[in-house]
Order: structure tokens, then C-alpha cells, then sequence
């Protein structure tokens, strides 16, 4: 039978690996901390949200904080404590999705390019490298527009552009672990090439994968802001960070500061979490600085 | 001894005194007849804008607000409508033309030139300049063209006669009660011969502002047109000497016109003191705000811009006059310019706005927010709360309406407060728009409408636009319509607002297109700017805009 | 190898990567929704319209043809007409380019800058509260949306304090010129080079004014980079054996930070300025949209609304090449100084 104590002795073990690790571990909890909050925040928005985020003119227009709206209203009259707390959902679903195309599209191509090598490899790292030197905004824009508005559109165009990193850091250690004595050890003994690719290679490289993709989704965030903010977005009447961001522009001339700071404080949050577990974790796996 | 000394010392003083009195008295006559002194403008004022020119400031292709604007800062038109007043028959007064003639029967327009008035190169401006304006824009037309007046010129304009060095004579295809309105437009500028070729267009040239316009004998010169990556960045206007009244006009002598990305960067800069003036466009909120700040100045002008919703008639059920006369029952005017507009636009019942001759209250008849005949009219279709009725509604997303975003969420609420609609929203960017219209793809959709020229006519036949493919038309009242259209095109003045009147009320049965509100058309200025008329006529004459000093 | 097959290999190299750009963006393009050649048209027009519209764009012919076509024309200069108004895309291009240049360049150097500075305070400091803040300090920088910081500076600097203009280059009127010398007309499009060309110390001073708060803006965005990269580079090389060796000999901390450990975390910085120039190029489109700067940032944006198919090629492909070339300079310097990566 579990008791209490035995339980918790399971746990903890996992938590000092982090907290014990100093600076980095630490980073890593908090950021998870931020970015769980708001994930369960936005899930569970439809059942806390006081108004529907959608419906206008529920209160007066451009309202300060108050009692009634703790976060005031828009120019639409719309609540802006549930908008914030609704409207993070097509960020999430967009930075979600463009990690999951970017691990199924990259992370394969990484493997099998530099595994195989020669001239496969050769173009694969010459058509990531034109990508990945390219601006990432231009080609965001240009795509999105290209497939048009939408959720997975705008998923698509940002994946495009991330997937040469996750191509970079998977081919990077597949390179060195090919050489490795081990390895070789194991080819020699007539182990298969997707045998050593996924009992070797794979779990060495998924730790950089998971920093890549952090930082992945806090950009994707950033980008699905900017183009919300160029007209590339969702539809007007899908509530959306980015689309507050573009009104609260507007808007804070006139003082309705409100409109803009909290789901601007949102996206920062955001965008910080991910990018403190993915600082932290770069940090916890190539440490460095033991001092 | 003494006496010699007192005396010369008495003269002394008289000589003093004398000379004194002398220049005070000279002093004082001169500043009493010195003329009042008058007010000092400024020599230089700052216009900020996001608008730019859509394609040249060529009157034959021009079409767009910005393009018509500046080519009415260059140039002439033979009349023009008075700044301030109605736009009524009274109103027009001389510009090019100094007088002019009808015949009765409202076909043959004679109109005697000014003499005297010069191109900005110093040479006259005679008829033979008149009528090669007119005939090079059939030249140049093709069917790619942005063109009103071409559309126009084809079904109304004849010829054009020069009968005389200053005498010009119009022959129409058809009697016209408001063809001065029409020559007042910006369409009819006359042009340059020097700058403008007989069989192509004046277009743009980096760098070479002159080669860019041929209207140029109004009271600027276009000296600065500056395009960076394809959009207008700033332009220059500077007093016309050659101007036929310059010593009146233009009253501030050089005019930069610098473009803004959106209005809330226009905004800020109004606010930073980095431009004069500031308009077109501001948001509703951004107006209302600056009405309480005391470091500038708003001025309010008569709207003339209208916004409509159009329904796709060959997309079922909207080929059923029920269907659009439920949706057009639905809407609710009052809270969409009270909420997105801030009280800064007003309900239209009528194609024709409020200020015109011919504007009515038709569309009243059909109730604001009336969800009971919206719900009775499609429950006629088989239509209710467990069929709803799924309707696409389209919205331009580029800015080329003022806030149409907003203005599709409220029309969706509207729609969905009857309960029986279900209302999916589409955005595409201005291009799109107009070619998605053209294509008819869009099932409702917002469009809006400024005046080619004022007058009812130009407003009424939106309902006969062919690009809005009505199937009404076939129909006995889109008959009857359409001959009451042509009618009141050239009826007496007396009778025309009847005419209008009684079209707007067929429409109303029909509902091929929705009238929803009227635009009033705000200007935020420094608080030292003067002269700024904003009539409806919609005209933004710099020239009698003026800063004071001091 | 040597130094000159170095550059050899990788301007080689150069050429496919554009070449592989270039039809990625030819065939992409395509894919566009909505046909570019009834954007042209106010009402809609007859077939025979059309296809003579189709004509003139050159829409008509083969894709092969068209991409053809396309490449030599890029191998003579020629970036093509724009489908909007025909006029020559490379020209808009190169219109508006010196403004986004200038506004990268500036941003450049405060995001450096300001990234070394804090970077070397952070490293010193290490696991101190200035450390943290700082590191604190650049996520967040990079997570502010640019306009919302943007407008933040204007509203500041522009209508409270009324210090600094909220947009535009310059004062209407005060372009500079650059260097006129009889016929010799030298001008960079860079206003603050320009002023200078010309001696005119006022126009300097106007250029920096209007250029400092949208460089600001997204120079602090990007700073973060920066701040982290040196932190890490330099903790990395203050451990290092020679730093250790010149502490032990006496050299004052001054010398040792800057005078050995920083110049060997400079390298990676240079290769660092290299990746973030395309960052910063993708940034500038929204600063530019925020200060009304005249630049290429919109142009992009606006060329995709009308379907300008040969304007986004061109502007994509002049994208490509000019972050291809930056990063083969910053490949070369950074050969040229560290011989260990020519092997």
C-alpha cells in the first residue's frame, strides 16, 4: 500500500534534480509554473470567464478597471478580463501546432540526412541553411498570406521557419554520435541504421529538441502577434491576445491603457515561461558554469 | 548781454518745443492713417494623412478620394460648388467657365471661359484645351482603367464643340438636370496638352513631380511627389503664380502633405505638434478624445460617404426579396454608430444622405433591430430557431472602410439577436474585396460610397450598378424604379426629391441594397488653423486653409 | 586550407542557396490565393479583357517560360515590373532599402552595444542579483511586442516631453544629399552618412533625432541576444587556464576582462550579428509600421494584398541575397580571425 510518505519520496527525487541544479533548475520550474498556469487558465476559460468574450456592448465602452470589469471593457464593450482569459487559446493552438509540424517534419529529415550523409545531406543543409538564414518575419508573412487566414495556417508559416533548427541541432548530434566508438562498436557488429538511430542517436537528442522547442513556442507566440497585427490573423470575432494588442494600440492615446497592458502582460508572460525552461534547460544540459 | 542770451535761449526752446510737436503730430497722423493691419499667415503649414494616391493624378483614370483631392489643389474644372453651402442648383459658381448656358431641353450646355487663365508653363488656357481633355480620355480608355468619368462620359456625353477661343458647347446623349454637378467633379479637370499625351496616361515619375500632373492651372503646383517602396511619402504644393486669382488664393503659400502608416501614428504626431493638420483618418475614438484637448481643434463637416450592405441575389435565399428584407429588419443602425462610431455617423433609412435633396426615411419602414419581422419573414422560407439560416458575411480587412471589422461584429450580433441566423464572418483585403465583388462569390457583404459629384442621381444609382447583378431589375418594381431613375435624371428641379422619394420606397419592398449609416468626416487641426470648410460636397480646399502667427 | 579557397568555397556555395530561394519563391507565389490578374480590374470585364490583361503581365506564358525568363532577367539586374503599376520593382526596392538599412544599422549597434555592456556586467556579477535582472531584463525586452514598445517611446519622448519627433526621416524639406562636387554626386541613402558627406551638422543632428526611437525600440528588443551570448561567452572564457594565469600574475581585473577574456567571446558575437542581421531585418517591418518610417517594411505586406507576384518574388529574392552576402562576410571575418573553422 502507498503511503502518503512513500509517495511524496517519489516525487521529490524528480523536483531536486531541478531545484538542486541551482540557477537553471530553477528557471526551468518557474517557467513550467507560468506557462501551466496560463495553458489551464485558457482551458478551463469557458467555464470561469464572467461574459461570453465575444459579445459586445456588455458593459460601456472603454471602461478603466473596476468592480464590475476588473480589467475594464474595450471600445466594443467588451469584458477584457474574459477576453484575457479566453483569448490566449488561438496563440497556444497556433504555437502548438507549429511545434508538432516542425518535430514531425524536422526532426525525421535531421535524422535521416546527416545519418545517410553525403549528397542527401549536402542539399537537405543547403535548403535549411537558406531558410534559416532567412528573416523569419518575411517568410511568416509571405506563407500566411499564401494559405490564407486560419489556425493552421499560421501554425504552417511559422513551422516553415523554425524547422531548420530543429534540422541543425538533430544533424549537429547525430554527426558527433555517428563517431562515436560506441557506435561505430555497434555497426560493426551488424546493428541496423534505424536501430541505431532510434536506441542511440534519438535519445541523446531529444533533451535539444525540447530546448529547441521551447524557444520555438515562444517565438511562435511573438510571430502569431505580429501577424495578427499585419491583418493576417483569425477573424475579427475569434477573441484573440493579438487582436487586443491591435485595438489597445489604437486605444491607448485616448488613455484606455487597460486594453493593451493585460493581454500584453499575457503574452509576455507567456513567451517568458517558454523561454525561461528553454534557457534552463540549455543550461542544465551543457553545464558549464560550476563555479 | 543778457537779453541776447534769454532770447536765443527762448528760441532755443520754441525750435525744441516746435520740432517736437512737429514729429508727434507727424507721428500720430501717420498712425492714424496707417491701414488696419491684417493677419499675418503662415507661410508654411504641415498636412498629415494615411491616405495616398491610388494610381496617377490623371483625371482620365483617376478615381480615388486622395487622387481626386490633389488634382483639385492643381488644378481647374470650368465650374465649382461653393464652399459652405448646399451643393443646390444656386450654388455653383465660376471657375474655368465664367458663365453659362442650357438649352431646354438640357442637352446643349454652352459655357464662355475666363480669359486670361494660365497653365502653370505661362501659356492660356482656351477651349481647344477643354475639348481635348474630354476627347483624350476616350482615347486612353480601356477597360483595365479605375474610371467613373469614362463610364459616364460613354452614356451621357456626345461631343464636345469648340465654337469660339473661349466658348466650349456640350452636347448630351440625354437630358441632364445635374450635369454642372457633374463638370464640378474632379473627372472633368482640364488638363495640359504639354503634360498630358493624347493616347496615354500621366503617370507617376520618381523624381520629376512636374511630369507627374498635367491639371495645372489651379492654385498650387504639385513641386514634390515622393514615393518610397511603391507608397506616397510625401508631397509638395506651392502657390501658383500663374494662378488666375492668386492674390486670394492660396492663402497659405506651401502645403507638405506627409503620409502616416495608420491613424494612430497620425494621431501621435498630431498630438507631438509634428503636423498642423490632420485629415482623413482618425479613429471615432481618437476624435471623441481630442474634443477635449485643449491644444487642438476639431472640426465636424456634413456626411456624404455612406456604407450599405449588398446581398448576392443568385445565392439562395437571397434571390427572395423575404430573405433580405429579414436581414435588412435585423439590423440595428443606432447601435452601430453609437458603438463603433461613437455618434460620429448616423443612420441612413434612405440611399440618399441626410443634407441632399431627395433623402427620405424609407428604410424605416422595415424597423431597426426588428427581430419580429425578421423572424416572421424567414419562417415564411422555412427558417427557425432549429434551421437557422447560415448566412456568409463578408468585411474588407485593409482599411479602406473606416473600421469594418467592427462594424461586421455588430452587424453578426444584430443578425444573430433574432435567433434565427447564424452568421460565419469572411475578411479579405481591399484588392480582393472588389475583385471578390466583381466575381459575385461574397453572400452579404458591406460596401461603401462616396460621391462622384453631388447630386441624388449619383446616389440612386447604386441600386442599378451592374456590378451588383440584380435580379430585381427584371422585376415590375425594378422596373418602375428604373424608369423613375431615368426620370428624375432630368425632371425639374422641383420635381426631382418626389422622384427619389418614391424610388427609395420601392427599394424598400425589394431590399436590393441596405443603406445603414452616413460618415461625417472630422478634421483635427492646431489651434491657430482657420478656414477649414468641410461642406458636403466632401472638397478639401487647402486653398483656404490658413495658420495665423503670433 | 588557406583563406582564399575559404572564401572561394563559400561564395561558391552562395549561389545554389539564392538559386534555391529564388524558385522555392517563383513556385510559392503561385500558390497565391486568388487570380493577381482580376485584381487590376474596377468592374468586371469581358474575357477578352482579361486574357489581354493576362498578357501584359505575362501570365500567360508557360510556368517554365515565366521562370525562365524570370532568372535571366535577375542575372542582367533586373528584378521585373511590378504587376501593380508596372513600374520596375528593383527601383521601389532600391528606394526604399537606405532607410531600412540605416534604421538595421543603428539598431544594430544598440542592440550590440547595449547587449556587450550588460553582457559583461552579468558575467562579472555572476549568480548576483544584477545578473539576474539583467538576464531578467533581456527575456523580457524580446517577449514586448515592438509596437506596444514603440509607441510607449512616442508617447513619451514625442507628446509629453515633445523631445523627439513620433515619425517620418526627417523634417520635410532637410533630406540630405550627400557629397556634390561639381558633377561627382556621391550619396549613400543613409541620411546621417549623407549630412556628413555634405557638412551639414544640423541635418546630422535632425537624422539622429528621427532615428533614434525606432532604433531604440528595436534595438532593445534584440538585445537580450546579445546580453546572453556574451554572459555565456564570457564566463566560458574567464574560466579559461590564460585568464587564470594573467589574474595570477598581477594584471588589474580591467586588463584582464577586456584586454583577453572578452576579445576571445567578441568572436562568436561577430557570427551572432550575422544571424541577427535577418532578424533584424524581419523586425524592422513592424518599426517601420509604428514611426511611419520609409522603408521596405510594409512593402512586403502591401505587394502580397494585390497579388504583385514579380514585386514579392523581388523582394524575397533581394532579402535572400542580402543576408546571404551578410552572412558570407561574417563567415569570411570570422575565418580570417579564428583559422581553426577554415579546416
Amino acid at each position: 500500500m502507498e503511503t502518503e510518505r512513500g509517495l511524496r519520496t517519489r516525487m521529490l527525487p524528480g523536483l531536486t534534480v531541478l531545484t538542486g541544479r541551482g540557477l537553471a533548475g530553477w528557471m526551468v520550474i518557474v517557467g513550467l509554473a507560468i506557462v501551466l498556469s496560463i495553458v489551464v487558465m485558457t482551458l478551463i476559460s469557458p467555464w470561469i470567464s464572467p461574459y461570453d468574450p465575444s459579445a459586445l456592448n456588455v458593459g460601456p465602452l472603454r471602461s478603466p478597471p473596476n468592480g464590475e470589469f476588473p480589467m475594464g471593457t474595450n471600445h466594443m464593450g467588451q469584458d477584457m478580463l474574459s477576453r484575457v482569459l479566453c483569448g490566449g487559446s488561438i496563440m497556444i493552438h497556433v504555437a502548438v501546432l507549429s511545434v508538432l509540424f516542425c518535430l514531425t517534419i524536422g526532426v525525421p529529415i535531421g535524422l535521416l540526412s546527416s545519418y545517410v550523409g553525403g549528397s542527401l545531406d549536402k542539399m537537405c543543409s543547403l535548403i535549411m541553411d537558406s531558410i534559416y538564414a532567412f528573416p523569419g518575419m518575411v517568410l511568416a508573412i509571405t506563407i500566411s498570406a499564401m494559405l490564407g487566414r486560419g489556425v493552421v495556417n499560421m501554425a504552417l508559416s511559422i513551422a516553415v521557419v523554425y524547422i531548420p533548427s530543429y534540422f541543425r541541432i538533430v544533424r549537429s548530434h547525430v554527426l558527433t554520435i555517428k563517431e562515436l566508438p560506441y557506435t561505430v562498436a555497434a555497426r560493426s557488429i551488424g546493428a541496423k541504421g534505424d536501430t541505431i538511430l532510434f536506441r542511440y542517436i534519438l535519445p541523446n537528442v531529444v533533451p535539444s529538441i525540447v530546448s529547441v522547442a521551447t524557444v520555438n513556442f515562444a517565438d511562435a507566440i511573438l510571430t502569431a502577434a505580429g501577424l495578427t497585427f499585419v491583418g493576417l490573423g483569425v477573424t475579427k470575432d475569434i477573441p484573440d491576445w493579438g487582436w487586443d494588442l491591435t485595438d489597445g494600440r489604437t486605444l491607448l492615446p485616448s488613455g484606455a491603457w487597460w486594453v493593451i497592458t493585460f493581454p500584453g502582460i499575457m503574452i509576455v508572460l507567456l513567451a517568458l515561461g517558454f523561454t525561461l525552461i528553454g534557457e534552463g534547460l540549455s543550461e542544465l544540459l551543457n553545464p558549464r558554469l560550476e563555479q | 548781454m543778457s537779453f541776447s542770451r534769454k532770447a536765443k535761449g527762448i528760441s532755443t526752446t520754441a525750435i525744441v518745443v516746435l520740432l517736437v510737436l512737429l514729429v508727434v503730430g507727424g507721428g500720430l497722423y501717420w498712425y492714424l492713417t496707417l491701414p488696419p493691419p491684417g493677419p499675418v499667415y503662415k507661410d508654411t503649414l504641415i498636412w498629415g494623412t494615411t491616405d495616398s494616391v491610388e494610381n496617377t493624378l490623371d483625371p482620365s483614370q483617376a478615381y480615388d478620394f486622395f487622387g481626386w483631392c490633389i488634382i483639385q489643389q492643381t488644378g481647374l474644372t470650368l465650374v465649382e460648388i461653393r464652399p459652405g453651402s448646399e451643393a443646390g442648383p444656386e450654388d455653383i459658381i465660376p471657375a474655368l467657365a465664367t458663365d453659362w448656358t442650357v438649352s431646354d431641353d438640357m442637352m446643349t450646355w454652352t459655357f464662355n471661359l475666363r480669359q486670361g487663365v494660365e497653365f502653370e508653363d505661362g501659356t492660356e488656357v482656351t477651349a481647344d484645351d477643354v475639348k481635348y481633355s474630354f476627347d483624350r480620355a476616350y482615347v486612353i480608355y480601356d477597360e483595365t482603367s479605375f474610371q467613373v468619368g469614362m463610364g459616364t462620359f460613354e452614356v451621357l456625353i456626345d461631343s464636345v464643340e469648340v465654337t469660339d477661343t473661349y466658348q466650349v458647347v456640350f452636347h448630351l446623349m440625354v437630358p441632364c438636370a445635374y450635369f454642372l454637378q457633374y463638370v464640378a467633379c474632379q473627372a472633368f479637370a482640364v488638363v495640359n496638352p504639354e503634360y498630358a499625351a493624347y493616347d496615354s496616361l500621366t503617370e507617376y515619375v520618381a523624381g520629376d513631380a512636374r511630369a507627374s500632373y498635367a491639371t495645372d492651372c489651379g492654385r498650387y503646383k504639385l513641386t514634390k511627389w515622393e514615393r518610397v517602396a511603391g507608397k506616397d511619402v510625401e508631397m509638395r504644393l506651392e502657390a501658383n503664380p500663374n494662378y488666375w486669382n492668386a492674390d486670394e488664393e492660396p492663402k497659405t503659400k506651401n502645403i507638405i502633405i506627409k503620409m502616416y502608416t495608420d491613424p494612430t501614428a497620425l494621431r501621435l504626431a498630431l498630438e507631438a505638434g509634428d503636423v498642423d493638420i490632420a485629415f482623413r483618418h482618425l479613429t471615432a475614438t481618437d476624435i471623441l478624445d481630442l474634443q477635449d484637448n485643449p491644444a487642438v481643434k476639431v472640426w465636424g463637416g456634413k456626411g456624404a460617404a455612406i456604407q450599405y450592405m449588398i446581398f448576392q441575389e443568385h445565392m439562395p435565399p437571397f434571390d427572395d426579396a423575404r430573405a433580405r428584407r429579414a436581414l435588412a429588419a435585423a439590423l440595428d443602425r443606432e447601435a452601430v454608430c453609437t458603438t463603433v462610431f461613437l455618434g460620429q455617423a448616423k443612420p441612413l433609412y434612405s440611399i440618399i444622405p441626410e443634407g441632399m435633396l431627395g433623402h427620405t426615411e424609407a428604410f424605416k419602414a422595415l424597423g431597426d433591430a426588428n427581430v419580429e419581422l425578421t423572424r416572421s419573414l424567414l419562417a415564411e422560407l422555412g427558417y427557425d430557431e432549429d434551421n437557422k439560416l447560415a448566412v456568409d458575411l463578408w468585411y474588407e480587412s485593409s482599411g479602406h472602410y473606416p473600421q469594418s471589422p467592427e462594424q461586421a461584429l455588430m452587424y453578426k450580433e444584430a443578425f444573430e439577436a433574432s435567433g434565427v441566423i447564424e452568421v460565419t464572418l469572411y475578411a479579405a483585403d481591399w484588392p480582393s474585396y472588389r475583385a471578390n465583388r466583381n466575381a459575385e462569390i461574397m453572400e452579404v457583404y458591406i460596401y461603401g460610397w462616396y460621391p462622384d459629384y453631388i447630386d441624388p442621381d449619383n446616389y440612386a444609382w447604386l441600386y442599378f450598378a451592374s456590378w451588383l447583378h440584380h435580379n430585381y431589375i427584371e422585376t415590375a418594381n425594378g422596373q418602375a424604379m428604373e424608369a423613375l431613375w431615368a426620370q428624375a435624371g432630368s425632371a425639374p428641379a422641383a420635381d426631382r426629391p418626389g422622384l427619389y422619394a418614391q424610388i427609395d420606397d420601392l427599394a424598400v419592398q425589394d431590399c436590393p441594397v441596405v443603406p445603414i449609416f452616413s460618415i461625417t468626416p472630422y478634421a483635427v487641426t492646431k489651434p491657430n488653423v482657420g478656414g477649414v470648410v468641410m461642406d458636403i460636397t466632401q472638397s478639401w480646399r487647402l486653398w483656404l486653409i490658413y495658420a495665423t502667427v503670433g | 586550407m588557406g583563406l582564399r579557397s575559404y572564401i572561394a568555397t563559400r561564395a561558391l556555395l552562395t549561389i545554389p542557396m539564392i538559386m534555391l530561394l529564388l524558385s522555392f519563391v517563383f513556385l510559392i507565389v503561385r500558390v497565391l490565393p486568388g487570380d493577381p490578374v482580376l485584381l487590376h480590374f474596377e468592374k468586371a470585364a469581358s474575357p477578352e479583357t482579361i486574357e489581354l490583361m493576362r498578357q501584359r503581365l505575362g501570365l500567360d506564358k508557360p510556368l517554365l517560360d515565366q521562370y525562365f525568363e524570370y532568372l535571366v532577367g535577375l542575372t542582367q539586374g533586373d528584378l521585373g515590373k511590378s504587376m501593380q503599376d508596372f513600374s520596375p520593382v528593383g527601383q521601389q526596392i532600391f528606394s526604399g532599402f537606405p532607410a531600412t538599412l540605416e534604421l538595421t544599422i543603428y539598431a544594430m549597434i544598440i542592440a550590440v552595444g547595449l547587449g556587450i555592456f550588460l553582457g559583461v556586467r552579468s558575467s562579472q556579477s555572476y549568480n548576483s542579483l544584477q545578473d539576474h535582472s539583467i538576464r531578467i531584463f533581456g527575456i523580457v525586452m524580446y517577449a514586448i511586442p515592438i509596437f506596444f514598445l514603440g509607441m510607449i517611446f512616442q508617447m513619451i519622448f514625442g507628446v509629453f516631453l515633445r523631445w523627439l519627433p513620433t515619425g517620418g526621416r526627417i523634417y520635410p524639406g532637410m533630406e540630405p544629399h550627400g557629397l556634390k562636387i561639381g558633377d561627382l554626386h556621391i550619396s549613400t541613402g543613409l541620411y546621417t552618412i549623407d549630412s556628413l558627406l555634405e557638412g551639414n551638422v544640423f541635418k546630422f543632428v535632425q537624422a539622429l533625432r528621427y532615428l533614434f526611437l525606432p532604433s531604440l525600440t528595436l534595438g532593445l528588443v534584440l538585445c537580450g541576444v546579445f546580453i546572453r551570448l556574451t554572459r555565456s561567452n564570457m564566463l566560458e572564457t574567464l574560466r579559461l587556464d590564460f585568464v587564470t594565469a594573467a589574474r595570477a600574475r598581477g594584471l588589474k581585473e580591467k586588463t584582464v576582462l577586456y584586454g583577453y577574456a572578452f576579445r576571445n567571446a567578441f568572436l562568436p558575437v561577430l557570427t551572432m550579428m550575422g544571424l541577427q542581421f535577418a532578424v533584424l531585418l524581419g523586425g524592422a517591418i513592424l518599426t517601420e509600421s509604428t514611426f511611419s518610417w520609409p522603408g521596405l517594411g510594409r512593402y512586403l505586406v502591401d505587394r502580397i494584398n494585390f497579388r504583385d507576384y514579380t514585386a514579392i518574388q523581388g523582394d524575397v529574392v533581394f532579402f535572400g541575397i542580402l543576408v546571404a552576402m551578410v552572412s558570407l562576410v561574417v563567415d569570411v571575418l570570422y575565418a580570417y580571425l579564428d583559422p581553426r573553422i577554415r579546416l
